[in-house]
């Protein structure tokens, strides 16, 4: 059994689809009401791969919303309850969506592993972020060069370097795709020196001096609130994939020859029959999806039950390589830019 | 598409930046004072909840006892038990030198144990286990379980055992309910609508005092939902149901 454990983009949204549900207790509550709700297990799913094998998994809605990052301890009990619900149910692999792995993370939420009766076994869980690092150096490779960027003469930012998805990209920009340059931006200056040491490569840049430069910005980090962003003074043209969650780049980026590409989203070569990822509102609902749900569909395809990404830089290239040779043989490719029509407007 | 999301509203975690710090302080820190007046004055309350609350635990037990004969030896055990928890909770008030105030504690209880002798005087044993096979014992599992976490270290030790047992007798309850569903489910529905708001009622009476001991009402409300809705779904109901039978928890 795989496992997802998301929540919804907010909480109106979050009303709208319990009331769809039939969950009219929570769809009628305030957000008081919606901190005490219990995780819901949403759903129950049978998954096929290319290869022909089937595999069961359960979406898990951890009832929390974007509303609740500001009250820390609520957001702790949602990850940490939808995670025990995750183990009673006995599923051996399941991937923190949205959200869920970054309050894991931020929250230092490794410290509480007994909860109520259930010890949390780490094992049975994975951010995964490999899988996303890897879409998201796929869909570059493959869409850059269809708008016109030559990989080797081009310059690549990644905005977000130090976090764990971010320096996954970044070590396998430098070793696997020969691209010219490599620009690396993020908040702290200390982990972003360790890592243009671990890479022996990549130049250390400010948001502002590397826009204007590059002619691929991967954002992996979340947007600041704050951030105001001249069109004009990007190269044209210009491939952005938004690899960051919640995916809103695409507001402060439209203009001619600015293709915004949604990363870190794959596509089952095959319908699903599910109704979870209406409620992450996905375009194709049916074979979309994050790729860090992919991840566990993945792990669960290649009986691989361990919590594969864990921890912060902990991805290596092996790693990638694996869940990636994994991805494509199951059936999952990177979204390119032909699903978003709308930006292709030159 | 999280187009819903406008950067200028998102919020992000760099702007919680403040509350993530804090956060990494150990739990320890959060513990409260346990020699204040104040302290020991919201704990007179609430140990007398839950010295009462395991006395009409054991009382229910062996009425329950009296409409299914043949779970007798079953039953008597776990009523049993539920007196050896009222002795522990007795011991962790005396630990801190503090005199249970069961008056208010028989008020506090005292619309349930109405609504649990009525339906005893009918034989409604389905009413007679969800007030207290259900509800009363999610209700104390819950309160335990966000107790362990900013108790004393003696009272801590104690309820860390209850529990243990808790776990145990939820299931009794589930059991007998799960094999008659078809037959009581109708039963089942009716009396949570008219028990179910009664928790919450005493929930939000109990909320004050149990902030000084640093049990948060949120997370006291969160821990019953799960505990019931986990009841609920053992018993075989579904997630419609259950959440219809939830709502009387918000009207």
């Amino acid at each position: 059994m795989f496992g997802l454990i998301g929540h919804s983009t907010s909480f109106e949204d979050a009303k709208r689809k319990a009331s769809m549900l039939g969950f009219d207790h929570i769809a009628d509550g305030d957000l008081d009401v919606w901190c005490t709700a219990p995780p819901q297990l949403v759903e129950n799913v049978e998954v096929k791969s290319a290869t022909g094998i089937s595999i069961e998994g359960s979406y898990i809605d951890s009832c929390f919303v974007p509303e609740m990052l500001s009250r820390f301890k609520t957001a702790r009990r949602k990850v940490l309850n939808a995670m025990e619900l995750a183990q009673k149910k006995g599923i051996s692999i399941t991937a923190l969506g949205g959200f869920t792995s970054i309050i894991f993370e931020n929250f230092n939420l490794l410290q509480h592993k007994q909860i109520r009766n259930t010890s949390l076994e780490w094992e049975r869980f994975t951010t995964g972020n490999t899988h996303t690092a890897w879409v998201i150096c796929k869909q570059l490779e493959i869409n850059a060069p269809r708008i016109g960027i030559d990989l080797k003469k081009a310059t690549v930012a990644v905005i977000g370097a130090t976090g764990d998805i971010g320096s996954a990209v970044c070590r396998w920009l430098i070793n696997k795709t020969g691209i010219s340059e490599l620009l690396m931006v993020a908040r702290q200056q200390e982990p972003l020196a360790l890592l243009q040491k671990e890479l022996d490569g990549g130049t250390i840049t400010s948001l502002d001096e590397a826009l204007p430069q590059a002619d691929i910005v991967v954002w992996v980090a979340s947007m600041p609130k704050t951030i105001e962003i001249d069109t004009d003074n990007l190269k044209k043209p210009c491939l952005m994939i938004d690899g960051g969650y919640p995916k809103n780049l695409d507001e402060k980026f439209q203009g001619e020859n600015i293709y915004v590409l949604k990363g870190g989203i794959v596509e089952f070569f095959n319908d699903i029959g599910w109704n979870m990822m209406e409620l992450a509102e996905m375009q194709n609902p049916q074979r979309e999806m994050f790729a860090c749900f992919a991840e566990a569909m993945i792990l669960e395809f290649e009986k691989c039950h361990t919590n594969f990404s864990w921890g912060r830089n902990n991805i290596s290239l092996e790693k990638m390589e694996f869940i990636g040779a994994a991805s494509l043989k199951h059936g999952f490719s990177a979204i390119g830019l032909d699903k978003q029509p709308k930006v292709l407007t030159v | 598409m999280h187009n819903e999301l406008k950067i200028t509203d998102m919020q992000t975690l760099e702007s919680n930046k403040k509350t993530i710090d804090e956060s990494i302080n150990p739990i320890s820190l959060d513990l409260p004072d346990f020699t204040t007046d104040s302290y020991k004055d919201a704990y007179s309350r609430i140990n007398a909840i839950v010295i009462e609350g395991e006395q009409e635990a054991h009382d229910n037990y062996i009425s329950i006892a009296t409409l299914i004969p043949n779970e007798l030896e079953e039953l008597t055990k776990l009523a049993r038990m539920e007196m050896k928890h009222k002795k522990g909770f007795t011991a962790c008030g005396r630990n801190l030198g503090v005199v249970a105030d069961m008056d208010f504690a028989k008020k506090f209880f005292s619309k349930l144990h109405g609504n649990f002798q009525v339906a005893l005087e009918k034989g409604n044993l389905t009413t007679c286990l969800l007030i207290q096979a259900i509800l009363i014992e999610a209700f104390a599992i819950s309160a335990y379980n966000v107790y362990i976490r900013v108790a004393d270290p003696f009272a801590k030790k104690i309820t860390e055992g209850v529990v243990k047992d808790e776990y145990l007798h939820l299931n009794y309850g589930q059991e007998w309910l799960k094999e008659n569903l078809s037959t009581c489910k109708e039963e089942l529905m009716e009396a949570n609508k008219v028990n179910l708001p009664l928790i919450k009622k005493m929930l939000d009476e109990v909320a004050d005092d149990a902030s000084v001991l640093a049990m948060d009402r949120e997370e006291l409300m969160e821990e019953f939902m799960i505990a019931y809705q986990d009841t609920l779904m053992e018993i075989g109901l579904d997630n419609r149901e259950i959440a219809r039978m939830a709502m009387a928890a918000i009207v």
